[in-house]
């Protein structure tokens, strides 16, 4: 009789009876929805506990982890000011991505936030906007290099599940290392400029200045003699079948 | 025999020092750099000082007064150290000046060369220059001085101004890592006076710390409560030209975590103190240490801020560092004692 009124009984959401569920993270409730204890029938919200939402500690073994990366090496310069964040070129097009609030995060070995950001935190285009105005010159663009390895490191899995390819990005990088045989960050700091319709600012100062520095000091002509790789055309054919397997890989995932 | 003491620079600190041994009976002689006396609060045109408002002229004027009226200070307007000897304990030191020069010899040495105002526009990102709405605080000072609040552009009364702190200090890129002490507190007095002049005008300030040490602290308090100005955390990583002719800070707002851009009639920027080409000049020219910031450095930070690496050669005000009118008057004193002290005992 009791079984048959429990199957009857509409499947309910996790945690749909709390009052401003809204407020709480999923993974900061816990309930079973089948659980029976010594004989009471005590299923869904008979047995729902929230996690204490109050951080009960800080990591710096993790800290001390990314101090010891080459890339990583100046994270105990960061005052959080926020101006590498400001004059990212990827936040405007992904707000959720925060320079300066990822580095906020790794000082303090906050590995539970991060993991909500996994599937933005790869998205620095290397631009080194952020590095030239920082204040402290903590070099975030690098710190960006230390959060990706990091993330791999500590959440392989949901770097595989959650990493979703941006289709514009995407064809930005395809093209450019079909077309080129290497990524060009110039090009891609461009497109991406372009894409968040900032073409204005790639005629300003900061913006002049910096082309004006790389053209006097050879780096712009060292990378337009680079060329194209050794044996381009057949890299070049199998290249082009991979990214097209690949393709066909994830749509007929999607 | 009265004493003869050399006093190098004619801002608050040197006149202090000035009128201070002139009362003790000494001669000094005062060479200044400017065709006028007062510093930096004279040449740009402070009307109201911080922390409680009062009228610069009770301060300045005074020190200016005193100065003109105690027979003897003798002022070098103008004029220069062109040359600087030690003789013995003594100094013999050449003032260049209009009238042509002259060498005297003198038992000690003040010096009290004072700061700069840090140039926004070697920071390019601040676009100061470029825009006319983007001023700086010692801008504001001149124009509130002239009784001119009104946006340089058109002569319209700003809608809404930003205050952007720490430019030119605390940024290694800019290579001046110290905190300018003084921009915090004059930018959150500026705020009240501008909302005095507007009342319908917004204030917002942009900050990182916000460091009004002391009782400086009154002040901003009384900006937020009294005339609602808001404070907003993050620093400014551009300025661009927007819409009706406003000027856009970039920014992020570092508690809500995300970036901006907002329009603004009138940028200020709290530009910082440096220590100036004159630092390293008279350094050279005396023979005294400067600092790892562009300052005159003092023989002892704590035991004795106001003596410099040399005998006889004593330092007083913000050419040791930055700060308030009150620590340099107060430099400019404990600076003339020791100089008296020194010329007395070597008489
Ligand atoms: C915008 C702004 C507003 C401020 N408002 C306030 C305020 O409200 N209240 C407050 O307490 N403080 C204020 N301050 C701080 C105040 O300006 C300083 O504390 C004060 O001016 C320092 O006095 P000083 O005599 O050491 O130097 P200065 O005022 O810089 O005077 C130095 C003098 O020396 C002269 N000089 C320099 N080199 C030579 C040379 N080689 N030979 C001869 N002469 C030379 C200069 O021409 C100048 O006259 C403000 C500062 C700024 C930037
Ligand atoms: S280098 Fe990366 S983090 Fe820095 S501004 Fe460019 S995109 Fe943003
Ligand atoms: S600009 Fe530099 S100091 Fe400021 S938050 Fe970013 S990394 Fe940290
Ligand atoms: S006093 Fe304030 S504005 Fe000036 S440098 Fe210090 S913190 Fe920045």
């Amino acid at each position: 009789m009791a079984l048959k009124k429990q199957e009857q009984r509409p499947v309910a959401e996790k945690g749909e009876h709390i009052i401003a569920r809204h407020l709480i993270e999923d993974d900061s409730i816990k309930e079973e929805k089948n659980l029976v204890i010594d004989g009471v029938d005590v299923s869904g919200r008979w047995n729902t506990f929230i996690l204490s939402r109050v951080d009960s500690e800080f990591d710096r073994s993790f800290f001390r982890e990314i101090k010891d990366t080459v890339v990583g090496s100046r994270i105990n310069r960061c005052w959080q000011c926020g101006m590498c964040t400001a004059s990212c070129t990827v936040t405007p097009l992904y707000r959720r991505f925060n320079p300066r609030a990822f580095i906020y995060m790794m000082q303090l070995g906050n590995l539970k936030e991060l993991k909500k950001y996994i599937d933005v935190a790869w998205r620095c285009v290397g631009c080194y906007k952020c590095s030239q105005r920082c204040p402290k010159q903590v070099n975030p663009a690098e710190m960006m290099e230390a959060l990706g390895l990091l993330i791999k490191k500590y959440f392989p899995e949901e770097v595989q599940s959650k990493l979703k390819v941006d289709e514009d990005v995407k064809k930005i990088y395809d093209d450019m290392i079909l077309g080129h045989g290497r990524l060009d960050l110039a090009k891609l700091h461009t497109s991406a400029m372009q894409k968040t319709g900032r073409t204005k600012e790639l005629l300003g100062k900061i913006e002049r200045d910096a082309i004006f520095k790389m053209a006097k000091d050879g780096r712009a002509f060292s990378i337009l003699r680079l060329g194209k790789p050794h044996n381009w055309n057949s890299s070049k054919e199998a290249m082009g079948n991979y990214l097209k397997n690949l393709n066909t890989i994830e749509s007929s995932e999607a | 025999m009265a004493e003869n003491i050399l006093v190098v620079g004619g801002g608050p600190a040197g006149l202090n020092a000035a009128v201070m041994l002139s009362e003790l009976g000494v001669n000094v002689t005062l060479v200044e750099r400017d065709s006028f006396i007062g510093g930096n609060p004279k040449k740009f045109k402070y009307k109201f000082l911080f922390p409680d408002m009062q009228p610069a002229d009770n301060v300045i004027g005074e020190l200016i007064k005193k100065t003109e009226s105690g027979g003897n200070i003798k002022v070098y307007y103008s004029s220069e150290v062109s040359d600087f000897k030690e003789n013995g304990k003594k100094f013999d030191a050449t003032i260049k000046s209009a009238g042509g020069s002259e060498t005297k010899t003198f038992d000690s040495v003040i010096v009290a060369t004072g700061f700069e105002h840090f140039d926004p526009a070697r920071d390019a990102k601040y676009s100061y220059q470029l825009f006319d709405d983007v001023i700086d605080i010692k801008d504001l000072e001149r124009m509130m001085g002239e009784n001119n609040f009104v946006r340089p552009s058109n002569g319209q009364p700003p809608k809404n101004v930003a205050f952007i702190l720490c430019v030119g200090s605390r940024d290694r890129h800019i290579g001046n890592q110290y905190c300018s002490r003084v921009c915090c507190t004059i930018s959150v007095k500026q705020a009240i006076e501008l909302k005095e002049h507007f009342p319908d005008c917004e204030v917002y300030i942009f900050y990182m710390d916000i460091r009004t040490y002391g009782f400086f602290e009154d002040l901003y308090w009384q900006a937020m409560e009294e005339h609602d100005v808001q404070i907003v955390k993050g620093r400014i990583a551009e300025i661009t030209s927007g819409p009706n002719n406003t000027v856009v800070c970039k920014g992020e707002d570092t508690l809500l975590r995300g970036p901006f851009e907002i329009p603004f009639d009138m940028v200020v920027l709290a530009s910082g103190m440096e220590g100036g080409p004159q630092s390293p000049e008279i350094s050279s020219k005396l023979g005294i240490e400067l600092d790892e910031h562009g300052f005159l450095k003092p023989e002892n930070i704590t035991l004795s801020p106001f003596k410099s690496n040399k005998a006889g050669i004593f330092l007083a005000g913000a050419c040791t560092g930055p700060k308030a009118i009150s620590d340099s008057i107060t430099e400019g004193a404990a600076a003339a004692m020791n100089a008296y002290t020194y010329a007395v005992k070597n008489r």
